[in-house]
Parts: structure tokens; sequence; C-alpha cells
């Protein structure tokens, strides 16, 4: 029971994301959804090992979002000052 | 314990957890990297408050307390009780490195969560459900309504006198 609620969420999230319209709030959407996937990657696998992938995905995730939030406030002030 | 009530009881304690321990470390009060700052003014373009925004995107782009209850609750799952919190608050520092936040949020966030999952595990309440219970927290404040998420979380903030100062 545990998976399908955290599938659903992801599920959830992962729609939310496709219809978001500003960007940023699509960054917060993405976040929520890999709580979710780094929960259901440790219930599904269950060894210690499946707590390291978790982990090193969720690690991962967070340097990526990090990187795509920055690329996103520096495209807006190109455009602001290609104007 | 019914499996419901046990999954609730884990998503408040996870979400005073780390509201609770990144409001004090002062997440609120500016981003700690740039990528913060884009979605914390984007939250408060939308009709938000800047402090929840800050805090919102701190939580997005580097491990903080919320990372490390859940990886903590993982890893209590599937190494045990206080060595898997252990483990997992050594990893999200190194985490906190590898994202260049100077911040120590998300170990002490793994290294409560493990003492609150061990308490918890006397009146039945398991660390997969506080898996579960972690990832519904972040829901509420990442994946519903920002503008209100980030207003409760600015209230919050004034109330810890970690509100921001930035305009």
């Amino acid at each position: 029971m545990l998976i399908q609620i955290l599938g659903i969420i992801v599920l959830l999230m992962a729609l939310r994301t496709l219809f978001a319209q500003d960007r940023s709030e699509r960054m917060l959407y993405l976040n929520a959804m890999s709580f979710g996937i780094a929960g259901l990657m440790a219930l599904y696998i269950q060894t210690p090992f499946g707590a390291i992938i978790a982990i090193t995905y969720f690690i991962a995730s967070t340097i990526s979002s990090n990187a795509i939030a920055y690329s996103i406030g520096r495209v807006k002030n190109e455009i602001i000052l290609d104007e | 314990m019914n499996e419901i009530i046990a999954i609730i009881i884990a998503a408040v304690l996870s979400w005073i957890n780390f509201v609770l321990i990144d409001t004090w470390m002062g997440l609120p009060e500016q981003p700690g990297v740039k990528g913060a700052e884009v979605i914390g003014r984007s939250v408060k373009r939308r009709g938000g408050d800047l402090a929840g925004g800050f805090f919102q995107g701190n939580i997005v782009c580097s491990p903080d307390a919320s990372a490390g209850t859940l990886l903590a609750s993982a890893a209590c799952y599937t190494i045990g009780t206080p060595e898997g919190g252990l483990i997992a608050a050594i990893l999200v520092y190194f985490g906190n490195r590898l994202c260049a936040d100077p911040g120590y949020a998300g170990t002490t966030g793994a290294l409560s969560i493990t003492c609150i999952i061990f308490a918890a595990s006397y009146i039945g309440i398991g660390p997969a459900d506080f898996i579960v219970g972690m990832v519904l927290a972040i829901v509420t404040i990442q994946g519903l309504y920002h503008p209100f998420s980030s207003r409760l979380l600015g209230k919050i903030a004034k109330k810890m006198g970690r509100h921001t100062k930035l305009p």
C-alpha cells in the first residue's frame, strides 16, 4: 500500500509539472516528484544498497535542479538585456 | 496501529521536524545558492511570501532538513534504526558540500528524525511510514498551492525571527 501511495503522488506531481505554466513553478513540482521517486526506490529495493541508490539519486536530482533553476534565472536576464 | 493513522502521524512529525529545523537554520532568510533566489522571486511574483519562497527554493536547490528527513527514513527502513540514520547523515553532509551549500540543515534533520523514528517505533510507527509521511509533508509545501504554503512558511519564519530582510 505504501508503494501505491507514493506512485499516485509521483504521477500527480508529474502531471502538474507538465501542465504548469511558469518554469520556476515546474521546478517545485519536480522536486516533490523526486522525493516520491527516492522513497519508491527505498521501499521497492528494500536492501541497504537500495537506500544508497535512493540517496545518490536524490542528491543528483538536487544538483541538477539547482543548475536548472540557475539557468532559468540567467535566461530571463539575457532576454531583458536584449530588449 | 492502523496504517493510515501511522502515516498521518509520521507526516505530521516529519513536517514539524523539517520546517522547524530549516527555519531555525535560516533557510527563509536568504537563498543559499543562486537557483533558490530564482524560485523565491517567482513565488513572490505569483502572490506568495518572499521568505517562504526562499525556503521552497532552498529545498529544491540543496539538501536541507527535508532531504535529511526523507533519506534518514529510507536508510532506517533498509539498514536499521540508529545505523541507517547516521549513514544517511554522513551522505547528506557530502551532498551539502557537493551543492556548495555551507549549511548543516540536512545533517541536523537526518539526525533528529532518526531520534524521532527510534521513539516512534515504540508506539508502532515504522520507518516505512516515515518515508511516505515525509513525501506527503513535502507535497503540502511544494506540490499544492505555492502562494498559500509560502505565506504559511513566512509566518512561521517571522515568529521565529528568521524572516528575510531582502527586498
